[in-house]
């Protein structure tokens, strides 16, 4: 009886369950693990014979393929810059503007805007303001340093990539800090300032080790983003000049689509990214839970 | 008075010394949002000029209202048409994430035992798969299920790619509507299918909120994935004719691009000054649980 109703149960719970699944094995799942699959053929995506050749797709990628290994020390540099950047951008922003009690709603929105558009058209609204606003303004106000060539050297190409995407990104940090500031009992605060605490002892000893979870989230976001990187270096860059600015997915990209067509040897490619970041992200995740608790 | 004086002198020092940290604060904000808001507001700006005009004061305000670049970007990148392949896209997508999501959600969420326990880390497992990884494979498997080079085909991607995330706020938001609920309505007769549709789904409606903002400004804003599907101009969405304009080599026809620019951004723009406590709400709970 027991047992005829449990597997009634699970019928049901397939029938709630079957339509998500299915576009989910179709469209993420068989991809997942064709992509594993790949990785380890010749496959150039035509021809409908390939072969295994077991790990030479990763061994070329890492020992064999300067424009690979470039984009990876060029994606971690960029993935340092931005951690470190956008989140303690996005926590000065969020302390500041939750200090403030008119003008929060105003600043909040503002900061937020560009979450809303897509990296493609900030992108391009700020090669506008690179290529044409910029020179203009360093002529015009007699601000030489803004006049460089934004797009054409790959040191200020670099630091062009940094800003927009610090743009484009810092306000969805921003709105989880908020968030979590709120999220402070204003006792705690208030408790503080009796003690005598100034507003720097009481964000370090109160308000800090309070928004750490939060922290976490940031770090693991601004991780996960980063290391995909491709829109807005798509829109300002290219990849260029050279390939001076190809960030990892830029460089999977034109492998498999764009250069050779090679879709074993970039499924490799599109393995070791998967890797890095999961290895990564699990790590900064456990080292950073571990201090959650002592906190 | 002197004591009154000695209290009150230490206190407008202390008031007086707020004020100054609290302009300060108010300045930096300003030339953040200035900053902030500069590349929007210099594209509106110059979208409105003629190219000559653009290129003698890119700052000032246009001498002339010039809307010509517009119906040259509308017309460029078929705007229309254009728009209505992405909201092709992103409502095939929608209404799959959201009523295949809510359904699996309830379902896991109070179906106890192995198999849902197994399903749920099935789906939610894979939120750790970059795009990238898969995109290769799933170019070959779109391309054999002929879903390639289609709009509403595109959208059929998003569902398998979007019901991760759903499903787990679903899965989230579903403990907090009581079980007796679901037990009164099986009492009174009411079959598994009803219950959900008539019963659970308006419950569900501030976490479906939530689920549509996500992903709607998703799959509106996405750009790779469309690039990757989409082969023919026909089926083009706001990005992709966008993207279009661009020259090889710099030779950039910025007027129109502008325009081109503004036109895609507004939608979106206008959706957040309406939405802003829904967007801002949902983004907060997206991004602390997923």
């Amino acid at each position: 009886m027991s047992g005829s109703s449990k597997s009634k149960q699970s019928l049901i719970l397939l029938a709630f369950v079957f339509p998500a699944l299915l576009f989910y094995a179709v469209f993420m799942l068989a991809p997942a693990f064709g992509g594993a699959w790949y990785s380890f053929t010749d496959w150039n995506g035509l021809n409908p014979a390939y072969h295994l050749v077991g790990f030479s797709n990763y061994i070329e990628a890492l020992t064999d393929d300067a424009f690979f290994t470039d984009s990876v020390w060029f994606t971690l540099k960029f993935v340092i810059f931005m951690v470190v950047l956008q989140n303690v951008l996005a926590v000065l922003l969020a302390v500041l503007i939750e200090s403030r009690r008119r003008s929060k709603a105003w600043f909040r929105t503002i900061f937020f805007m560009p979450n809303m558009i897509s990296m493609i058209i900030g992108g391009f609204m700020w090669l506008f303001i690179f290529t044409k606003a910029l020179p203009y303004i360093a002529e015009h106000a007699g601000l030489p340093f803004l006049d460089q060539s934004w797009i054409g050297d790959p040191k200020y190409s670099f630091l062009a990539i940094v800003i927009v995407s610090l743009w484009g990104g810092v306000g969805y940090l921003m709105v989880i800090y908020i968030a979590a500031l709120q999220g402070v009992p204003g006792a705690l605060k208030e408790a503080a300032a009796i003690d005598g605490a100034n507003s720097w002892q009481t964000f370090r000893s109160i308000t800090l080790p309070m928004v750490y979870p939060a922290v976490t989230i940031g770090i693991f976001v601004t991780l996960n983003s980063s290391f995909k990187a491709f829109d807005a270096v798509f829109a300002l860059t290219g990849g260029g000049p050279g390939r001076a600015t190809q960030v990892l997915a830029l460089n999977i990209f034109e492998e498999a689509f764009k250069m050779s067509g090679r879709y074993g040897y970039a499924s490799a490619k599109a393995m070791i990214l998967f890797l890095v970041v999961l290895v990564i992200t699990l790590i900064q995740l456990s080292i950073m839970k571990r201090r959650e608790v002592e906190a | 008075m002197s004591t009154v004086r000695l209290n009150s002198t230490p206190k407008s020092g202390i008031a007086g010394r707020r004020r100054v940290s609290s302009v300060i604060v108010f300045l930096f904000l300003l030339v953040g949002a200035v900053i902030t808001l500069f590349p929007i507001y210099m594209g509106v700006l110059n979208s409105l000029k003629t190219e000559g005009d653009m290129m003698n004061n890119i700052l000032a305000i246009p001498r002339q209202l010039e809307f010509g670049n517009y119906s040259d970007a509308f017309e460029k990148t078929n705007f229309l048409r254009s728009l209505g392949n992405t909201v092709v896209v992103a409502a095939t997508g929608l209404v799959g994430i959201i009523l295949f999501s809510s359904m699996a959600g309830y379902k896991l969420s109070r179906t106890p035992g192995r198999l849902s326990t197994f399903l749920f880390n099935l789906f939610v497992l894979s939120m750790l798969i970059p795009f990238h990884s898969i995109m290769i494979s799933l170019n070959r498997i779109s391309m054999k299920l002929a879903v390639q080079g289609s709009t509403v085909g595109l959208g059929l991607i998003y569902i398998g790619l979007g019901v991760s995330m759903a499903i787990f706020l679903y899965h989230g938001f579903v403990k907090s509507i009581p079980r007796d609920l679901d037990e009164a309505a099986v009492i009174d007769g009411c079959g598994e299918l009803r219950l959900f549709t008539t019963i659970i789904f308006p419950l569900l409606l501030p976490i479906t909120t939530t689920v549509a903002i996500l992903n709607l400004l998703w799959m509106w804003n996405d750009f790779l994935l469309p690039l990757l599907m989409l082969t023919d101009a026909d089926q083009y969405t706001l990005l992709l004719s966008t993207n279009m304009l661009f020259g090889q080599y710099g030779n950039n026809d910025w007027s129109a691009i502008l325009s081109s620019l503004v036109l895609t951004m507004l939608p979106v723009v206008i959706l957040y000054l309406l939405l802003q406590k829904y967007i801002l709400n949902g983004i907060a709970e997206g991004a602390v649980k997923g």
